[in-house]
């Protein structure tokens, strides 16, 4: 069921799975939690991803084998039976404008898709947080309807605007800055992911689900949206 | 105020122990690059072993003293210089109101540490005062912004054996922990890993390390992204290793051959482009007795 392998001097990780699968986040969302509680005496983070849990630890009060043997025993437990961690689902307003989406309209002539087709494809459903990485508050939102899915840009840009709502391959995502990046952008919300606000460091946790549903452009300006 | 930035041509950041938390938050671990220069510094001057420095990176930098104080400055020699005149490295150090503090030119190492008596008292920000700047996660030192550094009562110095000073100019062996997908790589594969001499090249900074060299290869070129341990060693695409540094992103999707061991880490950040490095094998126990060491010594608590 898991496996657990060796990650640096001070961390290990723990494999759940080996590919992709909507029910990992919540087991790994769960076990994090519980490791987190069992463990606070040694644990120093725990970073879940996808298939994996990784874990750094205090070297200087366990060793490597004492810290697996402990981290064995919170496996063996029944973690699914204990309400630990309860996700949430978050809400977030996009515009899908050919303005601030801009592989938009590209996607559409390769999917053969209208506009509205194309958002209610892409807002219609909850998407699961199955990681976050590549920068602070950078969620993987999974699984993107196969009628919309689309590999990253060959020549990823240099800038893409805060707030750009992309797809790449099975995944979509908020960039929380202003940042560079290879993923295709269909639109832009205007809520500020950034660390200018400190809470935003926990605004998604693996295990989340996010519902991104579609504003007009009349209301992304009004809410001082910039074409 | 305690000090003032007169110049800050390249790349000056302060740094501390690192952001060791937030992983789960998509934050790099970041800190300084060279953690025994960097403990050195603070334990010359009798600091908590995780107060902020300043991390000066090939020099071009000038601070001018506003108070009078006590400074250490480790790591490379950058020239450093206090009112024109070479001043004293690896040892606690006097300054009054009005000295400047100058660093010119690398003559041997790439980053130098700047100590002061109670450390630096820069804005916290996710428990951490180390500056990322991928992260948008405070600023590099410009001129004109002024420093504080916190209270201290006693004044007590301690000295370092010479022997401790490293010389930067010698070769480098990374020992490598056979962590991750260390076992799905071939033996040839891992043959020609060891066996070779790997060149730094200029794609080198506090995200990673750029090698080049014979490429290896790696049944799968991508694989599903996981978390990434600090000298964790990717192969890219092209076959050809970086080394995740400080800076390196929480999650990554390249095979990792193995993780180096961090006190190894600490000599690589000090090794200018064009330099040869080796890989040889460490194993775990001997990784954390050594590290152990160096933390019981420097009082460092995790």
């Amino acid at each position: 069921m898991h496996k657990i392998i060796l990650a640096g001097e001070n961390s290990i990780l723990i494999y759940f799975g080996d590919k992709i699968d909507a029910s990992l986040p919540e087991i790994i969302g769960n076990f994090a939690y519980q490791l987190k509680n069992e463990l606070s005496d040694v644990i120093i983070d725990l970073i879940p991803s996808y298939t994996s849990l990784h874990v750094s630890y205090d070297l200087n009060t366990i060793s490597y084998q004492d810290f697996c043997s402990r981290v064995e025993k919170c496996l063996a437990k029944d973690v699914s039976a204990s309400t630990t961690f309860t996700p949430q689902t978050i809400h977030i307003p996009v515009y899908y404008g050919f303005e601030v989406g801009l592989d938009l309209e590209r996607l559409l002539a390769e999917k053969e898709l209208d506009l509205d087709a194309f958002i209610d494809i892409h807002s219609s459903q909850d998407y699961l947080v199955h990681a976050i990485g590549f920068s602070p508050v950078f969620a993987f939102l999974g699984e993107v309807d196969k009628r919309i899915q689309t590999p990253r840009l060959a020549t990823p840009r240099i800038k893409i605007p805060a707030g750009s709502v992309g797809i790449a391959e099975s995944q979509t995502a908020v960039y929380p800055t202003e940042s560079s990046g290879g993923w295709n952008i269909i639109g832009r919300t205007l809520i500020d992911l950034s660390l200018n606000n400190p809470d935003n460091i926990n605004k998604f946790s693996v295990g989340d689900r996010v519902k991104f549903y579609p504003i007009t452009k009349d209301e992304f300006v009004n809410s001082g949206g910039t074409l | 105020m305690s000090f003032i930035v007169i110049k800050s041509s390249f790349l000056s950041t302060i740094q501390d122990y690192g952001r060791l938390a937030h992983g789960k938050h998509g934050m790099s671990q970041s800190g300084v690059m060279d953690e025994h220069a960097y403990s050195w510094a603070n334990h010359l001057l009798s600091n908590r072993f995780n107060d902020a420095v300043i991390e000066i990176t090939f020099g071009g930098t000038q601070l001018e003293v506003l108070i009078d104080t006590f400074i250490a400055v480790t790591g490379a020699d950058l020239e450093f210089k206090v009112n024109g005149k070479p001043a004293l490295m690896w040892h606690g150090l006097q300054v009054s109101k009005g000295d400047l503090l100058s660093w010119d030119n690398p003559k041997s190492g790439v980053r130098a540490y700047l100590a002061v008596k109670g450390g630096f008292d820069t804005e916290v920000l996710f428990d951490s005062r180390s500056v990322n700047l991928r992260e948008n996660i405070g600023t590099k030192l410009t001129p004109g912004d002024q420093l504080s550094c916190q209270f201290f009562e006693e004044e007590t110095y301690r000295f370092i054996p010479p022997k401790y000073i490293p010389n930067y100019n010698q070769a480098i062996i990374l020992r490598l922990l056979p962590s991750y997908q260390f076992n799905e790589f071939s033996a040839n594969q891992r043959d020609l890993f060891f066996n070779q001499d790997y060149t730094i090249t200029n794609a080198n900074d506090r995200t990673g390390c750029r090698l080049s060299g014979a490429p290896i290869a790696m049944k799968k070129e991508r694989m599903v992204s996981e978390g990434i341990s600090y000298g964790g060693v990717e192969i890219s695409t092209d076959g050809l290793p970086i080394i995740l540094l400080k800076d390196a992103p929480s999650i990554g999707g390249y095979p990792k051959i193995g993780t180096v061991f961090s006190l190894d880490l600490a000599k690589l950040a000090q090794r200018q482009p064009n330099t040869q490095i080796r890989f040889e094998l460490m194993n775990i126990h001997q990784a954390q007795k050594e590290r152990r060491k160096f933390n019981e010594f420097f009082k460092i608590s995790y």
